[in-house]
C-alpha cells in the first residue's frame, strides 16, 4: 500500500469529511473518545495527528474500518448515494435559454475534434510520452440503451427533457428532435472523448486552483497549465455539450496527482438545459450528477464522487489502464453541420478533423515520438463496426507531413533539386522589448519556413500554414502573387516554440506572437494586448513578419530570376501559337472517320468496320478511304484494299465512297490487300483516314 | 480514334513525371522543372557547358488494368527523342515496391540541338507476341535544352533593337523599315526598330482611348504581316515523301499551319488541305489562294477587331473636340 500512503488525504481534511458526512459534531466524537474538543479540533485543522492506538478508536467512533482510517481515501460510493441536482431558477427571474459560449461555436464534429484535442495537447502530463486521444462513435439501442438510462438514472431527468424540449427557441428545438430521435429508432449515439498522458481533472470541486471547477462548474475560465496554451478550455470545452443534442456530458478522470487520496475513477455529469418549469418549480437549467454535497453552504448541489468498476461500466465510461486523463461521454452526439449523417460518415469527419488540425502534432522525427496519438473507433451496443482507426497524417497531408519530417530529421535543404525534397529558410521576426522590461534591445528569432511540392490531388494547393507552441495552425495564408507556372506548393511556417528551440529567443516570440491573436488565435495582427504590452513599433514588427514569410515563400519556389519577355504586350497577344491549346473548335465542314473497328483474318488482312460523321449539306459527298500503317517516325506507308464494302448512307464505285446528300453519319467496311502490307498484319496498327475523292 | 490495334492495349491513364535532374552529375534546382508544364529547361548560365545530363523519372501505370489484362512480361520504356537531329535515348524503368515505375534516363548534349520529347512507352507480351506496344503516356515532356524557364513556348520572338546599328548587321539594309519579320531559324522573330523614331515607345507605352486603339492597329498590322511570312515559310518549307506527300512539318511550322490551314481552306480536313496548298505552291493556283492567307493571318492578329475599335475612338475624339 505504498501507493496509497503517497496518495493520502491529511488526516484532519479527512477526519473533517467523515464528520460532515455523518453530520456528527466535534465534541460528540470528543465525547466518545473520552477527549478534550480542543483535541479534536487540533485534529482536524491539522495542527496534531493522532497516536496509532487513537486512530483505531475514531474508527470505531465512526463505525468504519482501521484500514480506512490509515488509508484515509474518500470512500467509493455505490450507486444508490447518486442524485441528480437541478439548479434552482435565478431569484431575479432571468431566464436563460441556451449557454451564450455555445453559439459562438458551430456544434460541427470538426469543431468538436478540434477544440478537445487542443484541450488535451495542453494538459500533456508527461512531457516526453505523447498525448494519446481517441474518439469512439457507439450507438446503443435496445437493451443496452436501457440499462445505460438506467445507470443515468434516466426517469429522474426525463421530466426536465419534456419540459425544456419547446419549440419557443433553438435549444429546445434540438432537446425535442434529439428526444423524438431517441423513440422513434430506440437509439442513442454516444461519442467518447478520451486523452491519456494528460493532467486529469485534478482539484478540488469547487474554487481557483482546480482543473476540475474549471471544466465543469466555471463557463469563460481558461485554467491552463502551460504558458504556451493556445484555445481556452472556457471556450473550447463548451463544443462537448453542444455536440450533445440533450446537452449531456458524463466525465470520468484519472488524476495526475491524487485528490482526497484518490486518483481513479473521478466521475461527474453535467447537464446544461435552457430554463424551463417543472411540476409549478422553475429551474435555471443547470444539473449536475453526483453525490449530494453536504459541505455547508453547498447544500443540493452535486460534487464528483468516486466510482466502482461496475457503475463505471455501466455509465459506459470505463478507462484503459492508470494513465492519467479524462474521458468525456457526450450522450445524443450529433453534427449539427449536417454533413455527417450515418456513423461511417461520422467516423470519416473525425479522422479528417484529427488529421487537418493535427498533422504537425502526430508528425515526429526518425528518432522521437510525436507529441500526439489519435484514432478512432466505432462501435454498436459494444460490437466493433469500424475498428480502430490510427490517424496517419501522412495519408491525409502529405505534402505537409513531408515538410515536417523533413525538417525534424533535419535532411530539408536550401534548394530543391528532386520533387520529394523540402526547402527550408528562416525568416527573422525582430522581438521588441515589453514596456517596463529590463530587457531594452529587440530580440532576433528566426522563424522556419519549409516548402514543398503539393501532392498531385491537392484540392489546396499554394498555401502556407503558420504554427507556434506545440504545432497547433494558427493561420492558414494563401500565397498569391505567384511567376505564372509555378508548379503547387505547401509551405509551413514554425516560430517560436514550434521550431523546437529552446532559446530565450524563441520564447520571446512564443510570447509576442501569443500576444499578438485574437481571442480566436487564428491570426497574427495589431491586438490592444500587443500595443499595451510592447513598446513602440510592435505593430510593425507583426506587420513585417506576415509580409517577410510570404516573400520567402515567394523566393523559395519561384524561378531563380525573371527573364523579360520580350517585347510590347500588345503585340505578344496577337503573336501566340497556341492553336493547340486555345480557340474554339469550330464544327468540321468536311467529312471525319469517327470511329474504326477491326482485326486481322486468317489470310493475314486487315478486316475494318469505318464509321463516318457528315457535315450537313445539299450536295452528296465523294471520298477515297486510305487505309495506313502507322509508324514511329516519317510517312506512312499506304495500304490498298482488297473490297470495299458500302454500308449506311453510301455507295462504292471504283475505290471511290459516295456519300448520300443531307445524310449526317455513314459507315463502309473494308478488308485490306495482303500483298500490299509491307510488314504482316498483325504486326502493325492501321489508321484509316478519308481525302478528298479524285 | 481513326487507329485500330490488333491486339488488346491499355486504357488507363499513364503519367509521367521529371522528378530530378542532373547536369554532369550535379543536381539542376527544382525551378528548373515545371511538373504543371511539363517541361525542362536545362540552361544554367552558370553551367553552359555540360556533356551529359541524367532524368530521373516516375511513371505511374494503371496497376489493376495491368495485373487484370491479357499482358504478360510488361515492361515500361522511357524514350527521349528529337526530330532535328533524329537522336533517341531510352530508358528500361523499374517496379517499385510502392506502386510506380522509375529510373534515370541518361542522354548527351551533342545528340540534341534545341528541344527533345520525353514520352513513356509501356510494352508486353500479347497473344504470345513479345514487346509489343500497349500504351503511351496521355501528355508527353519537353525537355528545353537551351531554355532557362521551364516553359511551353507559344511566342514569338520579338527583338528591340537599332537597326542602323545593332548587332545583326543585315539589319542595317532595312534601317528606315519600322519592323522586319525573320522566319529562318528555331522560333521566327519580329524585330523592331528601336532607330525609329517612337514607334517601340508607343507600342510599350499606355496612354488615353484613341492612342490605344490606334496602338491596337498598329499592332494588328505587324501581327498580320508577321502570320503572313510565316505561313509562307512553312508551306515553302515542306519536305514530302517518297510518295511526293508533304509531310508534316515540326515546331512552329506545325503550329503556325494547323492553327492557319482551317482557314485558308475550310472544305477540307487539315492533311487534304496540307496536300492542296503544296499542290498550288507547285503547281499552279497560288496566286488565287493569297486572298485566303490574307484572311488566315488577319483573323490571327484579330485585325478586324483593332481597326473598328481604332475607328470608333476616333470617331469619339472627334464628336468630342466639337
Amino acid at each position: 500500500m505504498v501507493e496509497a500512503t503517497d496518495q493520502r488525504q491529511d488526516f484532519g481534511d479527512w477526519l473533517e469529511r467523515q464528520l460532515r458526512l455523518r453530520r456528527m459534531t466535534q465534541s460528540a466524537l470528543a465525547e466518545a473518545l473520552e477527549v478534550t474538543p480542543a483535541a479534536v479540533s487540533a485534529w482536524t485543522t491539522g495542527r496534531a495527528e493522532p497516536r496509532e492506538d487513537r486512530k483505531r478508536a475514531i474508527a470505531a467512533a465512526l463505525g468504519v474500518e482501521e484500514e480506512a482510517v490509515l488509508r484515509r481515501a474518500a470512500q467509493v460510493l455505490p450507486p444508490s448515494a447518486l442524485n441528480w441536482h437541478h439548479r434552482p431558477a435565478h431569484r431575479d427571474g432571468g431566464r436563460e435559454f441556451g449557454n451564450a459560449a455555445a453559439f459562438a461555436f458551430d456544434a460541427d464534429l470538426a469543431v468538436l475534434a478540434r477544440e478537445a484535442t487542443q484541450n488535451s495537447l495542453d494538459e500533456q502530463f508527461d512531457p516526453k510520452r505523447p498525448v494519446r486521444v481517441r474518439y469512439t462513435l457507439e450507438e446503443l439501442s435496445g437493451e443496452h440503451l436501457r440499462a445505460f438510462l438506467d445507470a443515468l438514472q434516466w426517469d429522474e431527468i426525463r421530466p426536465h427533457f419534456e419540459a425544456s424540449a419547446t419549440d419557443r427557441h433553438k435549444v429546445g428545438r434540438v432537446i425535442a428532435e434529439g428526444l423524438r430521435e431517441m423513440t422513434e429508432s430506440d437509439s442513442l449515439l454516444l461519442l467518447r472523448v478520451d486523452d491519456y498522458n494528460c493532467t486529469g481533472l485534478t482539484g478540488p470541486d469547487y474554487g481557483d486552483d482546480s482543473k476540475f471547477a474549471a471544466v465543469l462548474r466555471d463557463q469563460l475560465n481558461s485554467h491552463k497549465g502551460r504558458s504556451t496554451a493556445g484555445g481556452s478550455y472556457g471556450l473550447g470545452k463548451i463544443t462537448l455539450w453542444a455536440t450533445s443534442r440533450l446537452g449531456l456530458v458524463l466525465v470520468n478522470s484519472t488524476l495526475s496527482g491524487a485528490h482526497e487520496g484518490r486518483t481513479s475513477r473521478r466521475l461527474y455529469g453535467r447537464l446544461e438545459l435552457p430554463w424551463h418549469s417543472k411540476g409549478g418549480e422553475d429551474f435555471a437549467g443547470l444539473a449536475g450528477f453526483g453525490e449530494t454535497d453536504t459541505e455547508p453552504g453547498r447544500e443540493g448541489t452535486a460534487r464528483s464522487w468516486w466510482a466502482d468498476e461496475t457503475t463505471t461500466r455501466s455509465l459506459r465510461l470505463e478507462r484503459e489502464g492508470r494513465d492519467p486523463g479524462t474521458s468525456f461521454l457526450i450522450v445524443g452526439a450529433h453534427d449539427a453541420a449536417g454533413d455527417a449523417q450515418t456513423l461511417q460518415e461520422m467516423h470519416e469527419k473525425l479522422v479528417r478533423a484529427l488529421a487537418d488540425n493535427f498533422w504537425a502534432a502526430m508528425t515526429s522525427g526518425r528518432d522521437s515520438r510525436p507529441v500526439l496519438e489519435a484514432s478512432v473507433t466505432t462501435l454498436r451496443n459494444g460490437n466493433v463496426v469500424i475498428p480502430e482507426q490510427r490517424v496517419d497524417p501522412a495519408v491525409h497531408q502529405p505534402a505537409r507531413t513531408r515538410a515536417l519530417s523533413a525538417y525534424l530529421n533535419g535532411e530539408a535543404v536550401e534548394q530543391r533539386t528532386d520533387t520529394t525534397q523540402v526547402a527550408v529558410a528562416y525568416v527573422p521576426l525582430r522581438v521588441p522589448p515589453e514596456k517596463g522590461a529590463p530587457r531594452k534591445e529587440s530580440a532576433e528569432h528566426n522563424a522556419v519556413l519549409l516548402v514543398t511540392a503539393a501532392d498531385d490531388n491537392d484540392r489546396e494547393p499554394n498555401r502556407l500554414v503558420c504554427m507556434r507552441g506545440n504545432r497547433m495552425t494558427v493561420m492558414t495564408r494563401r500565397v498569391t502573387d505567384l511567376p505564372l507556372g509555378t508548379d503547387a506548393f505547401q509551405a509551413v511556417l514554425l516560430a517560436g516554440r514550434a521550431t523546437g528551440s529552446d532559446a530565450p529567443e524563441a520564447h520571446a516570440a512564443e510570447q509576442f506572437l501569443r500576444t499578438s491573436e485574437p481571442p480566436e488565435h487564428n491570426d497574427w495582427t495589431k491586438t490592444e494586448d500587443l500595443v499595451t504590452s510592447y513598446v513602440r513599433g510592435a505593430r510593425q514588427r507583426i506587420e513585417d513578419f506576415r509580409k517577410d514569410m510570404l516573400v520567402a515563400v515567394r523566393v523559395l519556389v519561384g524561378r531563380r530570376e525573371r527573364v523579360k519577355t520580350g517585347g510590347p504586350a500588345v503585340l505578344r497577344e496577337l503573336l501566340r501559337i497556341d492553336a493547340h491549346t486555345t480557340g474554339a473548335r469550330r464544327p468540321d465542314r468536311y467529312p471525319v472517320v469517327r470511329h474504326v473497328e477491326g482485326s486481322v483474318d486468317a489470310r493475314g488482312a486487315w478486316n475494318v468496320r469505318v464509321e463516318v460523321k457528315l457535315p450537313r449539306r445539299t450536295d452528296p459527298w465523294s471520298m477515297t478511304p486510305t487505309a495506313r500503317f502507322e509508324v514511329r517516325s516519317g510517312s506512312r506507308p499506304a495500304i490498298s484494299w482488297a473490297k470495299l464494302i458500302a454500308g449506311e448512307n453510301c455507295r462504292v464505285e471504283q475505290g471511290v465512297l459516295h456519300f448520300e446528300a443531307g445524310a449526317t453519319s455513314a459507315s463502309f467496311e473494308g478488308v485490306t490487300e495482303v500483298s500490299s502490307h509491307p510488314v504482316t498484319g498483325r504486326m502493325a496498327r492501321v489508321v484509316v483516314d478519308l481525302q478528298k475523292g479524285r | 480514334m481513326n487507329t485500330v490495334f490488333p491486339y488488346p492495349v491499355l486504357t488507363g491513364d499513364i503519367t509521367l513525371e521529371v522528378t530530378a535532374v542532373k547536369l554532369d552529375g550535379r543536381p539542376l534546382p527544382l525551378s528548373m522543372i515545371s511538373r504543371d508544364h511539363k517541361v525542362v529547361a536545362l540552361h544554367e548560365v552558370e553551367r553552359s557547358r555540360w556533356d551529359e545530363a541524367r532524368l530521373d523519372l516516375r511513371v505511374v501505370l494503371p496497376e489493376k488494368e495491368l495485373a487484370d489484362g491479357p499482358w504478360d512480361d510488361v515492361a515500361c520504356l522511357a524514350a527521349l527523342t528529337e526530330a532535328s537531329t533524329n537522336a533517341r535515348a531510352t530508358a528500361r524503368l523499374r517496379r517499385s515496391d510502392a506502386g510506380w515505375w522509375s529510373g534515370s534516363l541518361v542522354f548527351h548534349r551533342d545528340a540534341h540541338l534545341t528541344r527533345a520529347s520525353l514520352t513513356v512507352a509501356v510494352a508486353a507480351t500479347v497473344d504470345g507476341e513479345s514487346g509489343r506496344l500497349v500504351g503511351m503516356a496521355e501528355e508527353s515532356w519537353i525537355v528545353e535544352l537551351d531554355e532557362r524557364i521551364p516553359a511551353r513556348k507559344q511566342e514569338l520572338n520579338i527583338h528591340e533593337t537599332d537597326f542602323r546599328n545593332g548587332s545583326e548587321t543585315w539589319l542595317q539594309t532595312f534601317q528606315d523599315a519600322p519592323w522586319v519579320v525573320e522566319t529562318t531559324g528555331d522560333m521566327p522573330t519580329v524585330h523592331l526598330n528601336t532607330g525609329f523614331e517612337g514607334l517601340v515607345d508607343f507600342l510599350n507605352g499606355g496612354g488615353a482611348p484613341v492612342e490605344r486603339a490606334v496602338r491596337g492597329m498598329l499592332a494588328a498590322q505587324i501581327a498580320a504581316e508577321a502570320w503572313t511570312a510565316m505561313f509562307n515559310a512553312a508551306v515553302g518549307d515542306l519536305e514530302c515523301d517518297d510518295e511526293g506527300r508533304p509531310q508534316w512539318p515540326t515546331g512552329w511550322r506545325d503550329g503556325v499551319l494547323r492553327s492557319m490551314l482551317p482557314d485558308v481552306l475550310p472544305d477540307l480536313s487539315i492533311s487534304d488541305a496540307l496536300m492542296e496548298v503544296h499542290l498550288r505552291l507547285t503547281e499552279g493556283g497560288w496566286q488565287e489562294l493569297q486572298p485566303r492567307i490574307q484572311y488566315a493571318a488577319a483573323r490571327r492578329a484579330k485585325t478586324p477587331k483593332n481597326i473598328a475599335n481604332g475607328l470608333r475612338a476616333m470617331s469619339r475624339d472627334v464628336e468630342t473636340e466639337r
